[in-house]
């Protein structure tokens, strides 16, 4: 595959303009205000980084469509898809360099929270298994958001609207399970709803059970929603 | 090298090609001349496999665009409408991608991105942001990467849109040159540029083929008779002239300081100057011009298209 150089190209255009420092500086400011302060870490005075991952998801609501929102909507607006789908490479191989590109942004910002965890180590005994499952499950998360995120990139011309659809649908289906909370209904509606959520998933990884049938949730999600953009993007033809 | 047979393009209701075909030889530099919305962007979007058509087909390079769609597209060098970049890149960085992209070995990849800045008249913004330049930098910066892997085939939507008048010159030279070893087709509505750069011109209004062949061959389908201005001194009666049987019209007659100018129509093809010449001796009347009248493109053009 001769995505490299469409992963190089995206991951420029990612850090030649502001966004990609304001979305990375916005990611690890606001975790670690949310831990410490708001979650009263050193109050506690337990050795435990659930609250500092169970923030995740609504942060990555806020934040992967940050990333996502511009990869095809502005290729539409600048009208550049019209050189990029007449360049030697496949829709998938297109669509995977985008995809790919925006994984290693959201890997550079899972890597920039590395110090709080490390640093923590000092302070008391920290179950490190808990932590690296932690970090799969927010890696995973990731990538099922950033599919979301990049496949409604690919319905529009405006990233604004982008953001906003992907903001909702991430709030969709990382929530859909906590709607039985609020409203009454039967008991399977209940659990399929909630097997359905992102949040649910992520939970076992939270609380650091590796089950397999997690890990092939988010891969079908990530999956099916690059396989829909690949869909799309040929359907333009 | 391009072979397009029977396309259709229909978006809905809307037909924008219809029923087109034509053969494009190696060397050759082809224009399609048209009205906007005649179909020419549709066209090469097809060819550069954008879009697929309807109907039909299209072979480029011995590829057909459903089987060996990439090949076509490794074959082909594309400048789009109103040259589209990458805003947030500069001008190197987007050749560079470009030359990563379209495989150009990494030996020669500075080698071929400099012979492209030099054609393209680059330097002076090699490393500037794109969204910084000016219409006729951002012209050049997609015009270079279109040449950047010496494609056998260039396909240049409204190449010199934006241009100013010298800039102008050098990339039609600049596609006159490639054009002698590549094949090119460019479309365009400056009908001068056609004359200038183009062998063979394909004629296109509300999606069909109305006139095809070099800007001459074209003349000649359009122009049914050959034309002539005559001036004449003093005051001639114009009607004499009808006794010349190859004159079938006289088409106006203007007294003007002291010259008659009449302007007839005359059957094509005939030795219409020389017989004038005679018949103007014969009668004693003093001839101060005699100019045959070719057809301008532009009219030419007009009529087809109206």
């Amino acid at each position: 595959m001769n995505i490299k150089g469409l992963i190089k190209k995206e991951l420029k255009a990612y850090f030649n303009s502001p966004m990609a420092y304001l979305v990375v500086l916005f990611f690890v400011l606001s975790l670690n205000i949310f831990f410490f302060f708001f979650g009263q870490f050193f109050g506690r005075d337990t050795a435990s980084m659930r609250s500092y991952f169970s923030i995740m998801p609504v942060l990555f609501i806020l934040i992967l469509p940050a990333i996502s929102m511009r990869s095809w909507a502005e290729e539409f607006k600048l009208k550049t898809d019209m050189l990029l789908f007449t360049l030697p490479l496949s829709e998938f191989e297109i669509v995977m360099g985008k995809f790919l590109s925006a994984v290693i942004l959201l890997l550079m910002m899972i890597v920039l929270t590395f110090p709080v965890p490390i640093m923590l180590q000092m302070f008391g005994n920290f179950e490190r298994g808990q932590i690296i499952g932690e970090y799969i499950g927010t890696f995973l998360l990731g990538l099922a958001g950033l599919s979301v995120g990049q496949f409604i990139s690919s319905r529009t011309s405006n990233q604004i609207s982008a953001y906003i659809f992907s903001v909702v649908a991430l709030l969709f289906i990382t929530f859909i399970g906590q709607i039985t909370m609020v409203i009454n209904v039967p008991k399977f509606i209940d659990n399929l709803f909630s097997y359905l959520s992102l949040s649910t998933h992520f939970e076992s990884f939270e609380k650091g059970i590796f089950d397999t049938r997690d890990f092939a949730f988010f891969a079908i999600i990530t999956g099916l929603f690059i396989y829909l953009n690949v869909k799309a993007i040929k359907l333009k033809k | 090298m391009i072979k397009v047979e029977n396309i259709d393009k229909i978006y809905g209701k809307f037909r924008a090609v219809d029923n087109v075909s034509f053969h494009i030889g190696k060397g050759e530099i082809v224009g399609l001349l048209g009205p906007n919305g005649a179909g020419k962007t549709t066209i090469m979007k097809i060819l550069t496999g954008y879009h697929y058509p309807t109907h039909g087909t299209a072979i480029l390079n011995g590829y057909s665009i459903y089987d060996d769609l990439l090949k076509v597209k490794e074959s082909t060098g594309y400048l789009p409408e109103n040259a589209p970049l990458y805003d947030d890149l500069t001008v190197i960085e987007y050749l560079d991608f470009m030359a990563d992209i379209r495989k150009v070995p990494k030996d020669k990849k500075k080698q071929e991105i400099d012979r492209v800045i030099q054609e393209t008249g680059l330097s002076p913004v090699v490393y500037r942001g794109i969204g910084k330049l000016s219409k006729g930098y951002r012209q050049r910066t997609g015009l270079a990467q279109a040449i950047l892997h010496s494609p056998d085939i260039l396909i240049l939507d409204e190449p010199t849109t934006g241009l100013d008048p010298n800039q102008i010159i050098e990339i039609r030279k600049l596609i006159c040159d490639i054009g002698k070893e590549k094949t090119v087709i460019l479309s365009t509505h400056i009908l001068q540029e056609v004359e200038a750069v183009c062998n063979r011109v394909l004629i296109l209004n509300h999606g069909k083929i109305v006139a095809e062949g070099s800007p001459e061959q074209i003349r000649e389908q359009v122009q049914k008779d050959d034309r002539f201005t005559i001036d004449v001194a003093g005051t001639v009666d114009a009607s004499a002239l009808k006794e010349l049987e190859l004159v079938s019209e006289i088409l106006s007659t203007q007294a003007q300081d002291g010259k008659t100018i009449i302007k007839i129509s005359a059957q094509k093809g005939a030795d219409t100057g020389a017989l004038i010449f005679d018949w103007a001796v014969k009668n004693g009347c003093r001839l101060s011009a005699l100019i045959p009248e070719q057809a301008s493109l532009e009219n030419i053009f007009r009529k087809l298209t109206n």
